[in-house]
């Protein structure tokens, strides 16, 4: 192969890789260089690591972690419902493929949709409450968005409802593709269903679990806006106790106007989040080579 | 080569040639500066989403005038500003810019997008439009008001009849609201609130209680910027008055889970005695109720010399710098301000227009009309939460409210909080705070 016929699919790539270069890099490398800057307006002055100080000075902002961090919490319990529900589906129970499609309906809606929907549901003199006081469970008629101790949760609730079902899905699917004959052997060998799901199921479902975790840390840490957004009444409240990083950038760019800060602010979270994927996938890349 | 080929083309006939084309070419030129009269102008503008019949004024008005050619274009609410901005800076700002009141028309002023209109304007077209004071920098005006948005405290005075009170006397001092709530709660209906989810009652609660301690706009601009402090009992006792009704149990039990709106409905649906609304409303509640909603300022608590002062918001238009004609811009401006165009604006909206030579015969409905005398025509003061920076809005004005009403901090906590944040945005916008406290000079001049 000549020198030249080496460089040919570089060439027939080139224009796509420059688009992609234009469209997510220029703009990444303005965000890099706004975050060193005051801005106002269109642009600003230089001022250094000062947006950065700033930022990891105040108390919003760590308040703002903190929300996301909780947020984190609702992990362990999406992947439990949606190993529970796969399992169940893959069992296939009477009307199965009817239920499958009912359990994703969720996510294909789009989130400001089912975060209104549910808005609705959960305010104070809303549906929730009124069933809860027709049942005589007077004590857990919460002010579900409008109390700062419990608005986060419910907005947790609502995440899990949504993004399980993507984890049905994947794991579902997973579980239909699985080698029957694995399962079939334990079952003669007289392993029970608990064991037949912890000692075969599970360790191959691994890789699918593993990818779930990441899409879902990344989702929590950078792609919950929209439920925030819709859910806090467009401010991440009551007062600050539902905002989360993503709403700190909004606000700051939108709202405050302060390009500098909210570069500053997506530049970090920006970091954090690909150190995270970066890891994590090490973890995994270590745990197949073992 | 054979000539008689070829026309023959004498140099008379050349120079016959050349002069008719030249006298074409001036025609033409003479022409285009004929055409070149009618200005071409851009007009970017919203408020079809808070006023329905808003685009059809404009695009009526801009087909009827024939000194320039203006082109309008609706904007859309989030990008109001940034696009404007942006345009600005890039020297392709249009000749004529919708501009909210306060900040958010006062930033781009300082950043040098738009033009003062004290030389463009005539002054009394300028003064019966009522930009309001918080249109004033350095000695300038930047907007010509457009339409107005009066804010008071509504109540359903079925409610008050019910209650066994007066419906044409609402509670004018706070001793006398802190008594008609405590009748209204025993009649068996909420008293007070309305909806605080979206932070807005939060923002509108200020807007009539903060002014009540407060001899003048600049006094807010100083609490805001940090250069008085809200600590002081002064400053947070309008916080301290929301946490005891709070606590007398007088605000609705759902107010923190409702949005605003939802939270006006309840007092024209006569699920709540008395809330905080906004004039573009009245027309409609007032049908909807048959004349049963009533409206007042905020009950008095306060010794500021802006007590009980009406407050109207004035939404307006303004010139950018980048106007090719200022002069024709404002030509414009002054045709919107005629009598037949704010006739025009009435029949269009059934609202308003901010002059206060607006011939306000044609308005039926008695509300609007006493609002319009007590509001539009009386002594007023503008919203003062659109004097607040940005992140003094979102950090305290809103928060504090919300949170109050949940029964999360008390009064003082509120003014601890709006404090921090005051101070907080100090150190976000050090290049801001001259031009603050050189505002403060003109919102401080008498109202």
């Amino acid at each position: 192969m000549t020198p030249s016929s080496r460089l040919i699919p570089y060439l027939y790539v080139l224009p796509l890789a420059a688009l992609l270069g234009f469209v997510f890099g220029y703009p990444l490398l303005r965000i890099f260089e706004f975050s060193f800057k005051m801005v106002r307006g269109i642009d600003g002055p230089w001022i250094g690591f000062r947006n950065y100080e700033l930022i990891l000075g105040h108390s919003l902002f760590w308040e703002s972690v903190l929300h996301n961090l909780q947020l984190l919490l609702a992990i362990p319990v999406m992947v439990a419902i949606s190993l529970i529900v796969a399992v169940l589906l893959s069992e296939r129970v009477a009307g199965w493929k009817l239920y499958r499609i009912i359990v994703f309906v969720p996510f294909v809606l789009a989130i400001p949709i089912i975060a209104v929907v549910m808005k609705r549901m959960f305010q104070f003199s809303g549906p929730v409450n009124e069933m809860l006081r027709w049942m005589s469970l007077d004590f857990m008629a919460l002010d579900w968005i409008g109390s700062s101790d419990v608005a986060l949760w419910t907005v947790m609730i609502l995440i899990i409802w949504r993004e399980s079902a993507l984890g049905i899905i994947l794991f579902l699917a997973r579980l239909l593709s699985l080698d029957e004959s694995m399962i079939e052997a334990a079952k003669i060998d007289g392993a029970n269903w608990w064991q037949r799901l912890w000692h075969i199921i599970l360790p191959e479902m691994r890789g699918v679990i593993e990818f779930f975790v990441v899409v879902s840390v990344i989702t929590m840490l950078a792609a919950v806006f929209s439920y925030i957004y819709i859910m806090g009444g467009g401010r991440g409240g009551p007062g600050t106790s539902t905002e989360v990083v993503e709403l700190y950038i909004f606000n700051a760019l939108i709202r405050s106007s302060l390009p500098g800060i909210a570069s500053a602010a997506s530049v970090m979270l920006f970091l954090v989040t690909g150190v995270l994927i970066f890891l994590l996938f090490r973890v995994r890349r270590r745990a197949e080579a073992a | 080569m054979d000539k008689s080929a070829y026309p023959m083309f004498t140099r008379r006939q050349l120079m016959i040639t050349s002069a008719m084309l030249a006298g074409g070419a001036a025609l033409g030129g003479l022409s285009k500066g004929a055409a070149a009269q009618v200005k071409d102008m851009d007009m970017w503008y919203w408020g079809e989403q808070e006023l329905p019949g808003l685009q059809k004024y404009v695009n009526d008005s801009v087909a009827k005038y024939t000194a320039a050619n203006v082109k309008p274009m609706l904007q859309d609410t989030a990008v109001v500003i940034s696009q404007f901005q942006t345009a600005a800076a890039a020297g392709n700002a249009p000749d004529v810019q919708y501009l909210w009141n306060g900040i958010y028309h006062m930033e781009s002023v300082w950043l040098g997008y738009v033009r003062g209109l004290k030389s463009l304007i005539k002054p009394e077209v300028l003064a019966a439009s009522n930009p309001t004071l918080l249109s004033h920098f350095g000695g300038d005006i930047y907007r010509t008001g457009w339409y107005p948005l009066p804010m008071f405290w509504c109540y359903n005075k079925t409610l008050f009849e019910k209650a066994g009170l007066d419906p044409e006397a609402p509670p004018k001092t706070w001793d006398e609201l802190l008594v008609t709530c405590d009748k209204l709660k025993s009649s068996g209906v909420e008293a007070l609130g309305g909806g605080i989810q979206d932070g807005y009652w939060s923002e509108w609660y200020l807007t009539h209680s903060l002014p009540q301690q407060l001899d003048s706009l600049g006094e807010a601009v100083e609490l805001f910027i940090g250069d008085k402090d809200f600590r002081d009992p002064k400053y947070h006792q309008h916080w301290v008055k929301l946490a005891e009704l709070k606590s007398k149990g007088f605000l609705n039990k759902d107010m923190s889970s409702l949005e605003l709106y939802p939270g006006i409905d309840l007092v024209v649906a006569g699920k709540l005695g008395i809330g905080q609304t906004i004039g573009t409303r009245l027309p409609a509640d007032s049908k909807a109720t048959g004349g049963k909603i009533g409206y007042m300022t905020m009950p008095v608590f306060g010794t500021g010399k802006l007590a009980a002062t009406p407050i109207v918001d004035v939404q307006g238009l303004g010139i950018s710098a980048n106007a090719e004609d200022p002069a024709a811009a404002a030509a414009f401006l002054e045709f919107l301000q005629s009598p037949d165009q704010l006739k025009a604006f009435w029949e269009a909206t059934n609202w308003l227009p901010s002059n206060t030579t607006f011939d306000s015969s044609v308005i039926q409905d008695p509300s609007v009309r006493g609002l319009w005398e007590n509001w539009g025509l009386k002594p007023n003061i503008s919203n003062v939460t659109n004097l607040m920076p940005g992140q003094f809005y979102e950090r305290a004005a809103i928060p504090t409210g919300q949170q109050i009403v949940s029964g999360a901090i008390t009064g003082e906590q509120a003014g601890e909080l709006a404090a921090n944040t005051a101070k907080e945005w100090k150190d976000f916008n050090p290049d801001m705070v001259e031009n603050y406290r050189k505002w403060v000079k003109d919102l401080s001049s008498p109202t």
